[in-house]
């Protein structure tokens, strides 16, 4: 055993042990909690570069513990998790300054950022799993982390919000389970590996393959939102700012698509994906809950919710990019998991920052915000222009590379998906961005806050301009080798084996 | 032969005959002596089955003397309990 | 042997001299109940290395003798029940108000060295007497609750004597017809003729009547909701489970093949069954103890579905699944009815209503209660998970015999439903009902520490189907 086997483990354990401590904190013990949050995001950014650049110079990170009977429990590094890992890491920085700053005087903290703690363990353990059996326990534990913060307000709404979390997750967990249980009688639990392990039992097990593959995906699609599993999000939204981004942006959500993301790339593989047909309806739900989300955000009147079901539909491309099985769409896909993090989440801090400074929750409210509160408000700008994919956003990188894989599979209905959702995701944002900019401005609930600073809070204004920032950066050096984009083209290159 | 059956029918009957009291009878006291005429039921047959060989099986009588003993310690706190039970709701 | 033997008469030699010279009760239970522990982890460290054991008590041969048989599976279940008393106990010393009184101590001794006597007990007839001693020493713990309890207690009694005597007769039938009663040697000469069928019928029925499994279930919800907490914890984890072992056994080792696979179907369906009504039940009771009694009738369904189906496709490796079912609800449920009696005594109420904002006053205890329920709905790493991945996989390795997981699946939906129905109220912060005093968080942890557990039993995986595996291989 050397610092290689226990790396990842130390790196779960570095939001675990934390999160476990600050459960134990009086409530008044206010520096110590910050100073834990942040130094256990401190030391995991700390060690998830230094298992990049292990990665990178040819290393192999690898704990395993003997866990079920013939499926150890694995924790693992390889290119998708890594990408995983560093968006998690990274947008859990943000969101801890951004916790930190909303949460201000709110009681209950311990026990909020206690879970808060578990939760991103939850997902970084999810990303680095190295097994279904693994991925399964993490899955889990997700689910039973995000609850209490989907619930921390304690309010009849938020409760109900909960239960309907809870009805769905803990169901597409039991289904989880059943396909991983399945797939586990028929090939055992090896490692995850880019083109899968299951090629050899296509011809003898297809039934039960493709009623696994079934399983696993609703299990998966309950946590990505795909319709007709997706209502559990749309209500999560009473939950506090900072539980949205981290539903939609660094944890819940993504680890569903992610796990589809596995499903299809390394335990069935592209091409036992394909013999077995399991794609073509996999694509058309995937453009359905484009689309459906698309025109249910038009709907809204809450920016809240107007950006939850934006998420639905944003992250179906994901879903969409590796149901295309091919190169260049699965690249677009892949890409799309790290551009639409950093946009959704910034677009959820800068609704935060409104609600808290300003007390506006809806649309209509938004007159003139601009001037009022021009940097939250570029940053807004910058996250909703890039889902609607102007060039040279990160949004445009992964549609255009969606578009491009879509031509090269032969699918070219999907090209009038992907224009009709930028079209509506136009429809969605710009208004709002009409009215934050050059509408005249209304007058706002009279909030503490509202006459005495200029903007906002700095610890809930920086997060959002350092994710809007880094949502910019990404679409400028899409070209670069160390960009998401040349990261999601290495693993894409491993799986197609090009 | 005949003895044995004769005998072995006696005991199933007692036993029906208690089962049935235990289920439709409401009063503790008559539910508990409806328990004692199952067990001496199962006795009965217990016994039956013994006496087919001479001497007696000594094993099932064995097991009819701890099935005795178990009993009766049972029907004494059935007893208890009964008591207590129904001082609690008079009182 | 000597250790297994050790580890049955400690507590009962405590419960004598308990009896008569009424010391102080809890420190003497404990320094036994750990004694207990020590030499049932040296009963099966030993057994282990030896394999299966057997004693003729008093020199007797059979079929005269009592013949004690020591299996690993019966050392582990020995460990098992020492391990929970001690728990209990630790938890009893320290919560006076979820006892009833000072006889809790004897008694609950006496409760262990009837349950150490039937996991060792290689015949019938002992069987039955291990069971009659178990009844009453249970009964007699459920009436400590006072004049409330009397009433659900003597019902108990009642209907537990008659599921003995249904036992009992079969015993009697089978002697009559094969004339042993030594477990080994009738699965030897047992055939699938009528005498044989009605006797496995009618110990079946007495055994389901006293393990409460569905649909002979009613008596339990008053007797284990009635109880004090203690008890209660006693009762769901470990006396059900002792009627269970013996319908295991009488089922897996005497049955022949034929009758076993047809009567499997049935427990099948029946556990299934177990798991939506005890769920549904579970999810509208009023209060918190009914709740959590009325869960053990659906968990019961688990070990019913894996004992149905163990039989139904002769699978010895569910035997695996089976006894990780009951070893894993054990521990949750000690854990949740410590939690339970440590919320409704500092809430000053027995509702479920109650539990309003509990996250806030009773964190640890509520924790203690949705860890612990963690492993009843099956969520990794709990030992409720391993066991329901040790049901699946037999299941999903034929097409015709997916259907079943519908079962688990409904099953898993009702456990969570009305785990969640109570996790769910702690968090309520509209109004939280008040701590009548300041908690104890002592007692918490002590409710906790099962819970935490039966989280770690999917760690230890290996070792624990080595010991259990090893009987049924």
């Amino acid at each position: 055993m050397t610092w290689t086997n226990w790396l990842p483990l130390a790196i779960v354990l570095s939001s675990l042990v934390p999160g476990l401590i600050i459960f134990s904190l009086r409530e008044d013990q206010t520096r110590l909690r910050v100073a834990l949050n942040l130094g256990g995001v401190v030391v995991k950014l700390a060690l998830v570069v230094a298992l990049i650049a292990g990665v990178d110079r040819g290393l192999q990170f690898r704990f395993e513990l003997p866990f079920l009977p013939g499926a150890p429990l694995v924790l693992q590094a390889d290119a998708l998790s890594l990408l995983f890992v560093a968006l998690s890491s990274v947008l859990w920085l943000a969101t801890t300054v951004y916790a930190i700053g909303y949460l201000e005087g709110s009681p209950l903290r311990s026990r909020f950022f206690g879970y808060f703690s578990l939760c991103v363990s939850a997902t970084v353990g999810l990303a680095l799993a190295g097994n279904l059996v693994s991925f399964l326990l993490f899955y889990e534990l997700l689910t039973l982390a995000t609850f209490p913060l989907v619930v921390h307000r304690g309010t009849p709404e938020s409760l109900r919000a909960g239960r309907v979390y809870l009805a769905y997750t803990v169901g597409g967990g039991t289904l989880l389970l059943m396909g991983v249980a399945l797939l586990h009688g028929l090939a055992g639990s090896p490692d995850f590996q880019p083109g899968g392990y299951l090629h050899a039992q296509v011809q003898e097990h297809d039934l039960a393959l493709r009623v696994g593959f079934v399983l696993l995906i609703v299990g998966l699609g309950v946590k990505a939102a795909l319709i007709p599993l997706h209502g559990w999000l749309p209500r999560a939204m009473v939950a506090p700012a900072p539980v949205s981004a981290l539903l939609h942006a660094v944890a819940v959500v993504k680890a569903g698509a992610f796990g589809i993301v596995r499903v299809v790339y390394d335990v069935y593989g592209a091409s036992a994906a394909a013999e077995l047909d399991l794609m073509q309806p996999l694509l058309w739900l995937a453009a359905a809950t484009i689309l459906y989300g698309s025109v249910r955000a038009l709907q809204q009147q809450e920016i809240k919710k107007r950006l939850a079901y934006s998420t639905i539909s944003q992250v179906s491309y994901i879903t969409l990019g590796v149901a295309l099985l091919g190169p260049i769409a699965a690249v677009g896909g892949l890409v799309h998991l790290v551009h639409q993090g950093l946009m959704k989440v910034t677009l959820f801090y800068c609704a935060g920052n409104f609600a808290e400074t300003l007390g506006v929750h809806r649309i209509r409210e938004m007159d003139g915000i601009g001037r009022r509160m021009p940097l939250t408000m570029t940053a807004f700008s910058i996250g909703a222009l890039g889902m609607i994919g102007i060039p040279p956003m990160a949004g445009f990188v992964s549609k255009w590379y969606l578009g491009l894989g879509a031509l090269e599979v032969g699918q070219d209905w999907v090209l009038l998906v992907l224009i009709g959702s930028a079209l509506l995701n136009a429809g969605y944002f710009l208004p709002l961005l009409w009215r934050g900019w050059f509408a005249p401005p209304a007058d706002w609930h009279e909030n503490n806050w509202a006459n005495e600073r200029w903007e906002t809070h700095w610890m809930l204004l920086l997060p959002a301009v350092f994710t809007a920032l880094l949502a910019l950066l990404v679409g400028l050096l899409a070209g670069t080798a160390l960009s998401p984009l040349g990261w999601s083209q290495l693993i894409v290159n491993r799986e197609f084996e090009i | 032969m005949s003895t044995t059956l004769f005998w072995l029918a006696v005991g199933a009957l007692l036993w029906l005959i208690g089962l049935h009291g235990l289920l439709t009878l409401r009063d503790a006291l008559r539910r508990i002596i409806a328990i004692n005429l199952m067990g001496s039921g199962v006795f009965l047959v217990m016994i039956a089955l013994a006496a087919r060989v001479v001497p007696s099986d000594p094993v099932l009588v064995a097991l009819v003397v701890t099935g005795l003993v178990v009993a009766v310690s049972a029907t004494a706190l059935a007893l208890r309990l009964a008591g207590s039970a129904e001082r609690g709701k008079s009182s | 042997m000597n250790l297994a033997l050790l580890s049955l008469t400690l507590p009962l030699v405590g419960a004598l001299l308990l009896i008569l010279l009424r010391p102080a009760g809890g420190r003497w239970v404990i320094m036994i109940n750990l004694a207990s522990t020590l030499a049932a982890a040296g009963a099966l460290h030993q057994v282990m290395q030896t394999g299966t054991q057997w004693l003729e008590l008093g020199g007797w041969q059979a079929p005269l003798a009592i013949r004690f048989q020591l299996s690993p599976l019966a050392a582990l279940l020995l460990l098992f029940t020492a391990g929970l008393h001690l728990l209990v106990a630790l938890y009893a010393a320290r919560s006076r108000h979820a006892i009833g009184g000072e006889d809790f101590w004897p008694l609950s001794c006496l409760l262990q060295a009837a349950l150490a006597a039937l996991w060792l007990s290689g015949d019938l007839f002992n069987l039955y007497v291990t069971l009659e001693l178990l009844s009453l020493a249970a009964v007699a713990l459920v009436a400590l609750a006072g004049a409330k309890a009397y009433r659900p207690a003597l019902n108990y009694l009642l209907l537990s004597l008659a599921g003995s005597l249904a036992y009992l007769f079969g015993v009697a039938l089978l002697y009559g017809r094969y004339g042993v009663l030594d477990i080994a040697l009738l699965s030897e000469l047992a055939e699938a003729d009528v005498t044989t069928r009605l006797a496995l019928l009618l110990m079946s029925l007495g055994l389901m009547l006293k393990a409460a499994l569905w649909p002979l279930h009613l008596w339990l919800p008053p007797a284990h909701a009635g109880a004090p907490a203690a008890v209660s914890a006693l009762l769901s984890a470990l006396v059900v489970k002792g009627p269970l072992y013996i319908l295991w056994l009488l089922w897996s080792r005497i049955a022949p093949v034929e009758l076993a696979q047809s009567a499997g179907g049935l427990f099948a369906v029946a556990g299934i069954f177990a798991l939506l009504c005890g769920g549904w039940s579970a999810l509208r009771a009023p209060y918190l103890k009914t709740l959590v009694a009325y869960s053990t009738v659906a968990q019961l369904g688990y070990a019913l579905l894996a004992l149905g189906l163990l039989l139904r496709w002769q699978e010895p490796s569910l035997s695996a699944a089976l006894w990780l079912f009951v070893l894993a609800h054990g521990l949750a449920k000690v854990s949740m009815f410590l939690a339970a009696g440590e919320l409704q005594y500092t809430l000053g109420s027995k509702r479920v209503r109650a539990l309003k904002g509990a996250s806030q006053t009773m964190p640890l205890a509520l924790f203690a209660f949705a860890v612990a329920g963690g492993s009843l709905i099956g969520l990794p790493p709990s030992g409720g998970f391993l066991a329901k991945w040790l049901l699946l996989q037999p299941l999903f390795q034929q097409p015709q015999h997916w259907p079943w997981a519908i079962g688990v699946l409904l099953g898993t939906l009702a456990s969570a439903a009305y785990v969640f129905r109570v996790v769910a109220l702690g968090f309520d912060r509209a109004r939280p009902t008040p701590a009548s005093f300041h908690p104890d968080r002592l007692a918490q942890w002590l409710a906790m520490l099962p819970a935490l557990l039966v989280w770690c039993l999917a760690l230890i995986s290996k070792p624990l189907l080595l010991w259990i595996g090893g009987v049924s291989q």
